[in-house]
């Protein structure tokens, strides 16, 4: 007899599922629908985009399920999908040009010494503390909108989803040390833009 | 390494330090900058906080109806 529905992992449910058993699938979906819809949201930017990847990526996982090789990690085979498939989408829309978060990069003095003092560079990490909680949830989705695309799609893999380096860069298709140089590059504009949200100039 | 260490080279090395995979000297470097600058101590906590408030601020939740179009979706194209 098969174990519960709960225990059963992923690759097994996936294998079960590419035979053509319907309530297989069903759990898959169950299991990372929140997932991918979370992600479609970070990549695209925009409510109707991510139902669009949502849907793709869940019928393509579905169609290339009898291709999913059981020595993968069903995960990262959809997640794969899933980003593909939001990059496609953002691509086809053309984005309306935004003021770029460059200018939140952090300053210095001719010494190199923080321009900003102590109080003002520790504002960007209270942001949640200081800010209502809907207001920052549409501020942090404006600013993912902001960053140059190469920036915000290193930085949404992996710092918001959590992403290895690795499977980073084997998703954008470049080099590991490049993933952490647009990461950090990332996290430094967007310190800056936390730090503007608050009215603390970063 | 020049001569004296910087706030703005600390930011340049920060990502590496944090993930422990900087160079013994360069993390010593960094560590002796930062015990004796506040601005760097309060730039790093920030920088630090970042991700997770915009992990948090950006967790959109799946809308119950989307759910279901979802499966309506599937179940017309298998």
């Amino acid at each position: 007899m098969a174990p519960p529905a709960a225990a059963e992992g992923d690759e097994a449910l996936a294998a079960r599922a590419a035979a053509g058993e319907e309530s297989a699938f069903e759990e898959l979906l169950a299991r990372y629908e929140s997932r991918v819809y979370r992600l479609a949201c970070r990549l695209t930017g925009d409510d109707g985009d991510a139902k669009d990847v949502l849907q793709e990526a869940f019928l393509a996982a579905y169609r290339g399920l009898p291709g999913f090789r059981a020595d993968a990690r069903f995960s990262t085979w959809l997640f794969r999908i899933a980003t593909n498939a939001a990059l496609m989408q953002r691509r086809a829309r053309a984005r309306r040009p935004t003021e770029s978060l460059e200018l939140f990069l952090p300053r210095f003095d001719e010494d190199g010494r923080h321009a900003a003092e102590p109080a003002a560079l520790l504002a960007a990490g209270r942001a949640d503390e200081l800010l209502d909680r809907k207001r920052l949830a549409e501020k942090a989705r404006a600013g993912l909108e902001r960053l140059p695309d190469i920036y915000r799609d290193a930085f949404v893999l992996r710092d918001l989803e959590e992403m290895t380096t690795a499977d980073v860069a084997e998703l954008l298709g470049i080099e590991a040390a490049a993933v952490r140089q647009r990461v950090h590059r990332a996290r430094l504009m967007l310190r800056g833009y936390l730090s503007d949200l608050v009215g603390v100039k970063p | 390494m020049k001569a004296r260490f910087t706030c703005a080279d600390g930011v340049e090395m920060l990502m590496d330090y944090l993930e422990g995979t900087l160079a013994p000297a360069e993390r010593e470097a960094i560590e002796s900058h930062v015990a004796g600058c506040p601005r760097c101590v309060a730039f790093i906590e920030g920088y630090r906080q970042t991700p997770r408030i915009l992990r948090a601020a950006t967790a959109a939740a799946l809308p119950e109806d989307l759910a279901q179009s979802l499966r309506r979706f599937i179940a017309a194209r298998r």
